[in-house]
């Protein structure tokens, strides 16, 4: 199998080597059609912030210093240094690494759904582009079936591993429906966003921000359809609030127990889950009880996380068995169809040969044979016919169902031995 | 049918828990499945087991028996809606606790069938029969919202220890919870009150004296008086959160003393009982099944 994937992911490669290799929408296409177009291969790229691979599959056989020498043409880099961080992967060992990227057992968070989709998209790319061929073609959609069953035969996908999808979790362990909640914002971080942009999926009835800066708030607010109040005016936002994030870069406490107790004084709505995530805190943390009032902050996000990703590991056997099976089933599926066309002809070839000796033999023993003398000579013939045949049918079974290149090999010595013709 | 004992859908229940609590450990979903099979294995026995017995109501044996039949059902259609959830964790030990109470308290004597005394005249087992379901209904509405309130507790005790959402005992948001428990107790309370006031119709259709004094009586109307704070507490003092729970599960073990101490129904099998505490002021005293016979 002449199958070949070259690339580097965050593995091998730091971030300013990866970031200059990654292809951008325009050079992805350019890409792909000088791989088809000069160097005659079937190709996909697959180009993500972690990883930059290119799968390669049919042409001329050839080692993978052109490609590296392609790449760092292509972008600009000195090859010799750029071959010390590509890996390659070649045959077999290509299918199995393409099913795992695409199962996302060689992802920087195990597990995340979001590899399976960019392998999916990155080969429509290069379908589009008319740079696919038989290989990639069986190839591409085999690793989608793959990342398929190994997110629902095992739990690798199970949990969520970012702090904000963490934090919605636990909102969603208070609240049943959102459509009369009010979510309060306090600040403008980053992290922020992120959360709010999860919460806002929940469709809370409303939406207020605060800030200290009342025109960051007014830009936060129209980012997310909410409302913009006072900094003065905490205190009476708190009252009414049912999910508060706060992510400000103050220094110290925001909302000390003292100031909270007076807040809680005035609720009269149900309990409240603050999600605190700045650092430091806005929010003291003894005002969690359990009850009336539920504080998360980073850290408690965090060991989710961490927990989430314990677990997930826990999966990563059966996800591998899985790979090792579905790598089998892909390259037997693949000698089927490349050595089919070969052997069958192989078979008819014997086969015209071996009905044309026994005619001629049968003809000149005419008168002298009975029916089933006949019938012994043709099996004696047919056996000869297998036994010398298994030979060469097998090795090249054996052959291909390895994934070495031996197979291209093997079936250009039996054409020309046996001289086959298309 | 008849071969079908208490012990049989029992043990389909208790493999019905013990498969629950397996896939709390394992996690695998087809064990929630095949303890999803028991319990409906478990209904199915028992459902023809009251249909060819007929537990008399009078006895609290046929009363838990009626009580656990209805909560299998809640545990088949909650199972069925909240798949992801520990349901029946909390559900199954609750009817089996039921059952085993009922066995524990006496089983009637095998002459004992019907579920209202056919002897009654019709008038009479219309208004028994309206007192008795009305009644059933109310209890196994506070069961609804014991559970519930002990759901809420685990959840609440999840969050308050910040246990990772998904981690262990998966259970319903605390919101959904709290509605669960308010809507339960809100069917009890005018389940319980119309129960009363159907047996009170029923009494002064009778003519019979009143003995405010009678354990039925005064374990009835103080389970009332529990529900009636209950709802007071929960719509004039706004409690809510775990507070309301713990006053739930305070109900729960009310009634559950009720129904252990003394039955609130008439039985004609307890002279004993009679004698001891005079004449009942209400349809539930034994009075009413003696008085009517014929």
């Amino acid at each position: 199998m002449n199958l070949w994937a070259i690339g580097c992911s965050y593995r091998t490669t730091p971030v300013e080597i990866r970031e200059r290799l990654a292809f951008t929408d325009e050079q992805l296409n350019q890409a792909l059609r000088q791989l088809a177009d000069s160097l005659g291969f079937e190709a996909v790229i697959l180009s993500t912030c972690n990883r930059v691979e290119v799968y390669l599959a049919g042409g001329p056989p050839q080692p993978p210093d052109s490609l590296t020498d392609f790449l760092a043409n292509f972008h600009g880099l000195n090859p010799q240094e750029l071959r010390s961080y590509l890996y390659v992967h070649q045959g077999k060992a290509a299918v199995k690494h393409l099913f795992r990227v695409a199962a996302s057992l060689d992802s920087l968070l195990i597990g995340e759904g979001q590899i399976a989709g960019q392998v999916k998209k990155s080969y429509e790319r290069a379908l589009a582009a008319g740079t696919t061929g038989p290989l990639l073609n069986l190839l591409f959609p085999h690793a989608r079936q793959v990342a398929r069953r190994v997110r629902t035969e095992t739990g690798i996908s199970q949990g969520h591993v970012s702090v904000s999808s963490a934090a919605v979790d636990y909102v969603r362990e208070v609240f049943d429906h959102f459509g009369d909640k009010t979510v309060l914002v306090i600040g403008a971080g980053k992290m922020g966003e992120l959360t709010l942009k999860h919460l806002k999926e929940l469709r809370p009835g409303h939406i207020l921000v605060t800030n200290r800066s009342p025109e960051k708030a007014r830009q936060v607010a129209a980012g997310c359809r909410g409302e913009a109040i006072p900094w003065e005016k905490l205190d009476d936002a708190l009252t009414q609030a049912d999910i508060v994030l706060s992510t400000t870069g103050s220094p110290e406490l925001i909302v000390s127990r003292d100031r909270y107790n007076r807040i809680l004084a005035r609720r009269t709505r149900g309990p409240m889950v603050i999600l605190d995530i700045a650092v430091p805190r806005d929010f003291d943390p003894r005002i969690h009880d359990g009850d009336r009032t539920f504080l998360f902050n980073i850290d408690d996000l965090r060991i989710i996380r961490d927990k989430t990703l314990a677990r997930r590991r826990e999966h990563i056997g059966p996800a591998e068995a899985i790979v090792e099976q579905e790598t089998s089933r892909f390259l037997k599926d693949w000698a089927r169809r490349s050595n089919g066309p070969v052997i069958e002809r192989l078979t008819q070839q014997f086969e015209a040969r071996r009905r044309e000796i026994v005619g001629n033999l049968l003809s000149r023993l005419n008168g002298k044979l009975d029916d089933a003398d006949r019938q012994y000579i043709d099996k004696a013939f047919s056996l000869f016919q297998n036994q010398l045949l298994h030979g060469p049918i097998s090795a090249l079974s054996e052959e291909s169902r390895s994934g070495g290149s031996g197979s291209h090999t093997l079936i250009e010595a039996l054409r020309k031995l046996f001289r086959l013709h298309d | 049918m008849n071969r079908i004992t208490v012990l049989c859908f029992m043990a389909s229940y208790v493999l019905a828990l013990l498969l629950e609590l397996l896939q709390l450990w394992l996690g695998r979903f087809y064990l929630r499945v095949l303890a999803l099979i028991a319990g409906f294995a478990g209904l199915i026995a028992q459902t023809l087991y009251l249909y060819s017995r007929r537990p008399p109501l009078v006895w609290q044996f046929g009363w838990m028996l009626f009580m656990a039949w209805i909560l299998a059902i809640f545990y088949l259609c909650g199972a069925v809606q909240h798949r992801r959830f520990s349901w029946g964790v909390f559900v199954l030990p609750l009817l089996l606790g039921l059952l085993a109470l009922g066995l524990a308290l006496g089983t009637p004597p095998p002459e004992a069938r019907g579920l209202v005394q056919a002897e009654l005249v019709s008038t009479d087992r219309f208004w028994i029969a309206l007192h008795i379901g009305l009644i059933l209904l109310a209890t196994v509405s506070v069961c609804i919202a014991f559970l519930a309130s002990v759901m809420y507790l685990f959840q609440s005790h999840r969050l308050r220890t910040k246990t990772p959402p998904g981690e262990g005992l998966r259970l319903l948001s605390l919101e959904r919870l709290e509605d669960m428990n308010r809507q339960a107790i809100i069917l009890a309370f005018p389940l319980l009150t119309a129960g009363i006031l159907a047996g009170m119709a029923l009494m002064l259709q009778g003519n019979r004296a009143v003995s405010w004094m009678d354990l039925r009586v005064l374990s009835t109307n103080s389970l009332w008086l529990v529900f009636a704070l209950l709802l007071y507490l929960r719509y004039g003092y706004h409690l809510r959160g775990r507070q309301i729970a713990f006053l739930t599960i305070v109900a729960f073990v009310v009634l559950l003393c009720c129904l252990a101490l003394t039955h609130p129904l008439p039985h004609p099998d307890r002279p004993q009982q009679e004698g001891r505490q005079g004449e009942a002021n209400c349809p539930t005293s034994a009075s009413i099944g003696r008085d009517e016979r014929t």
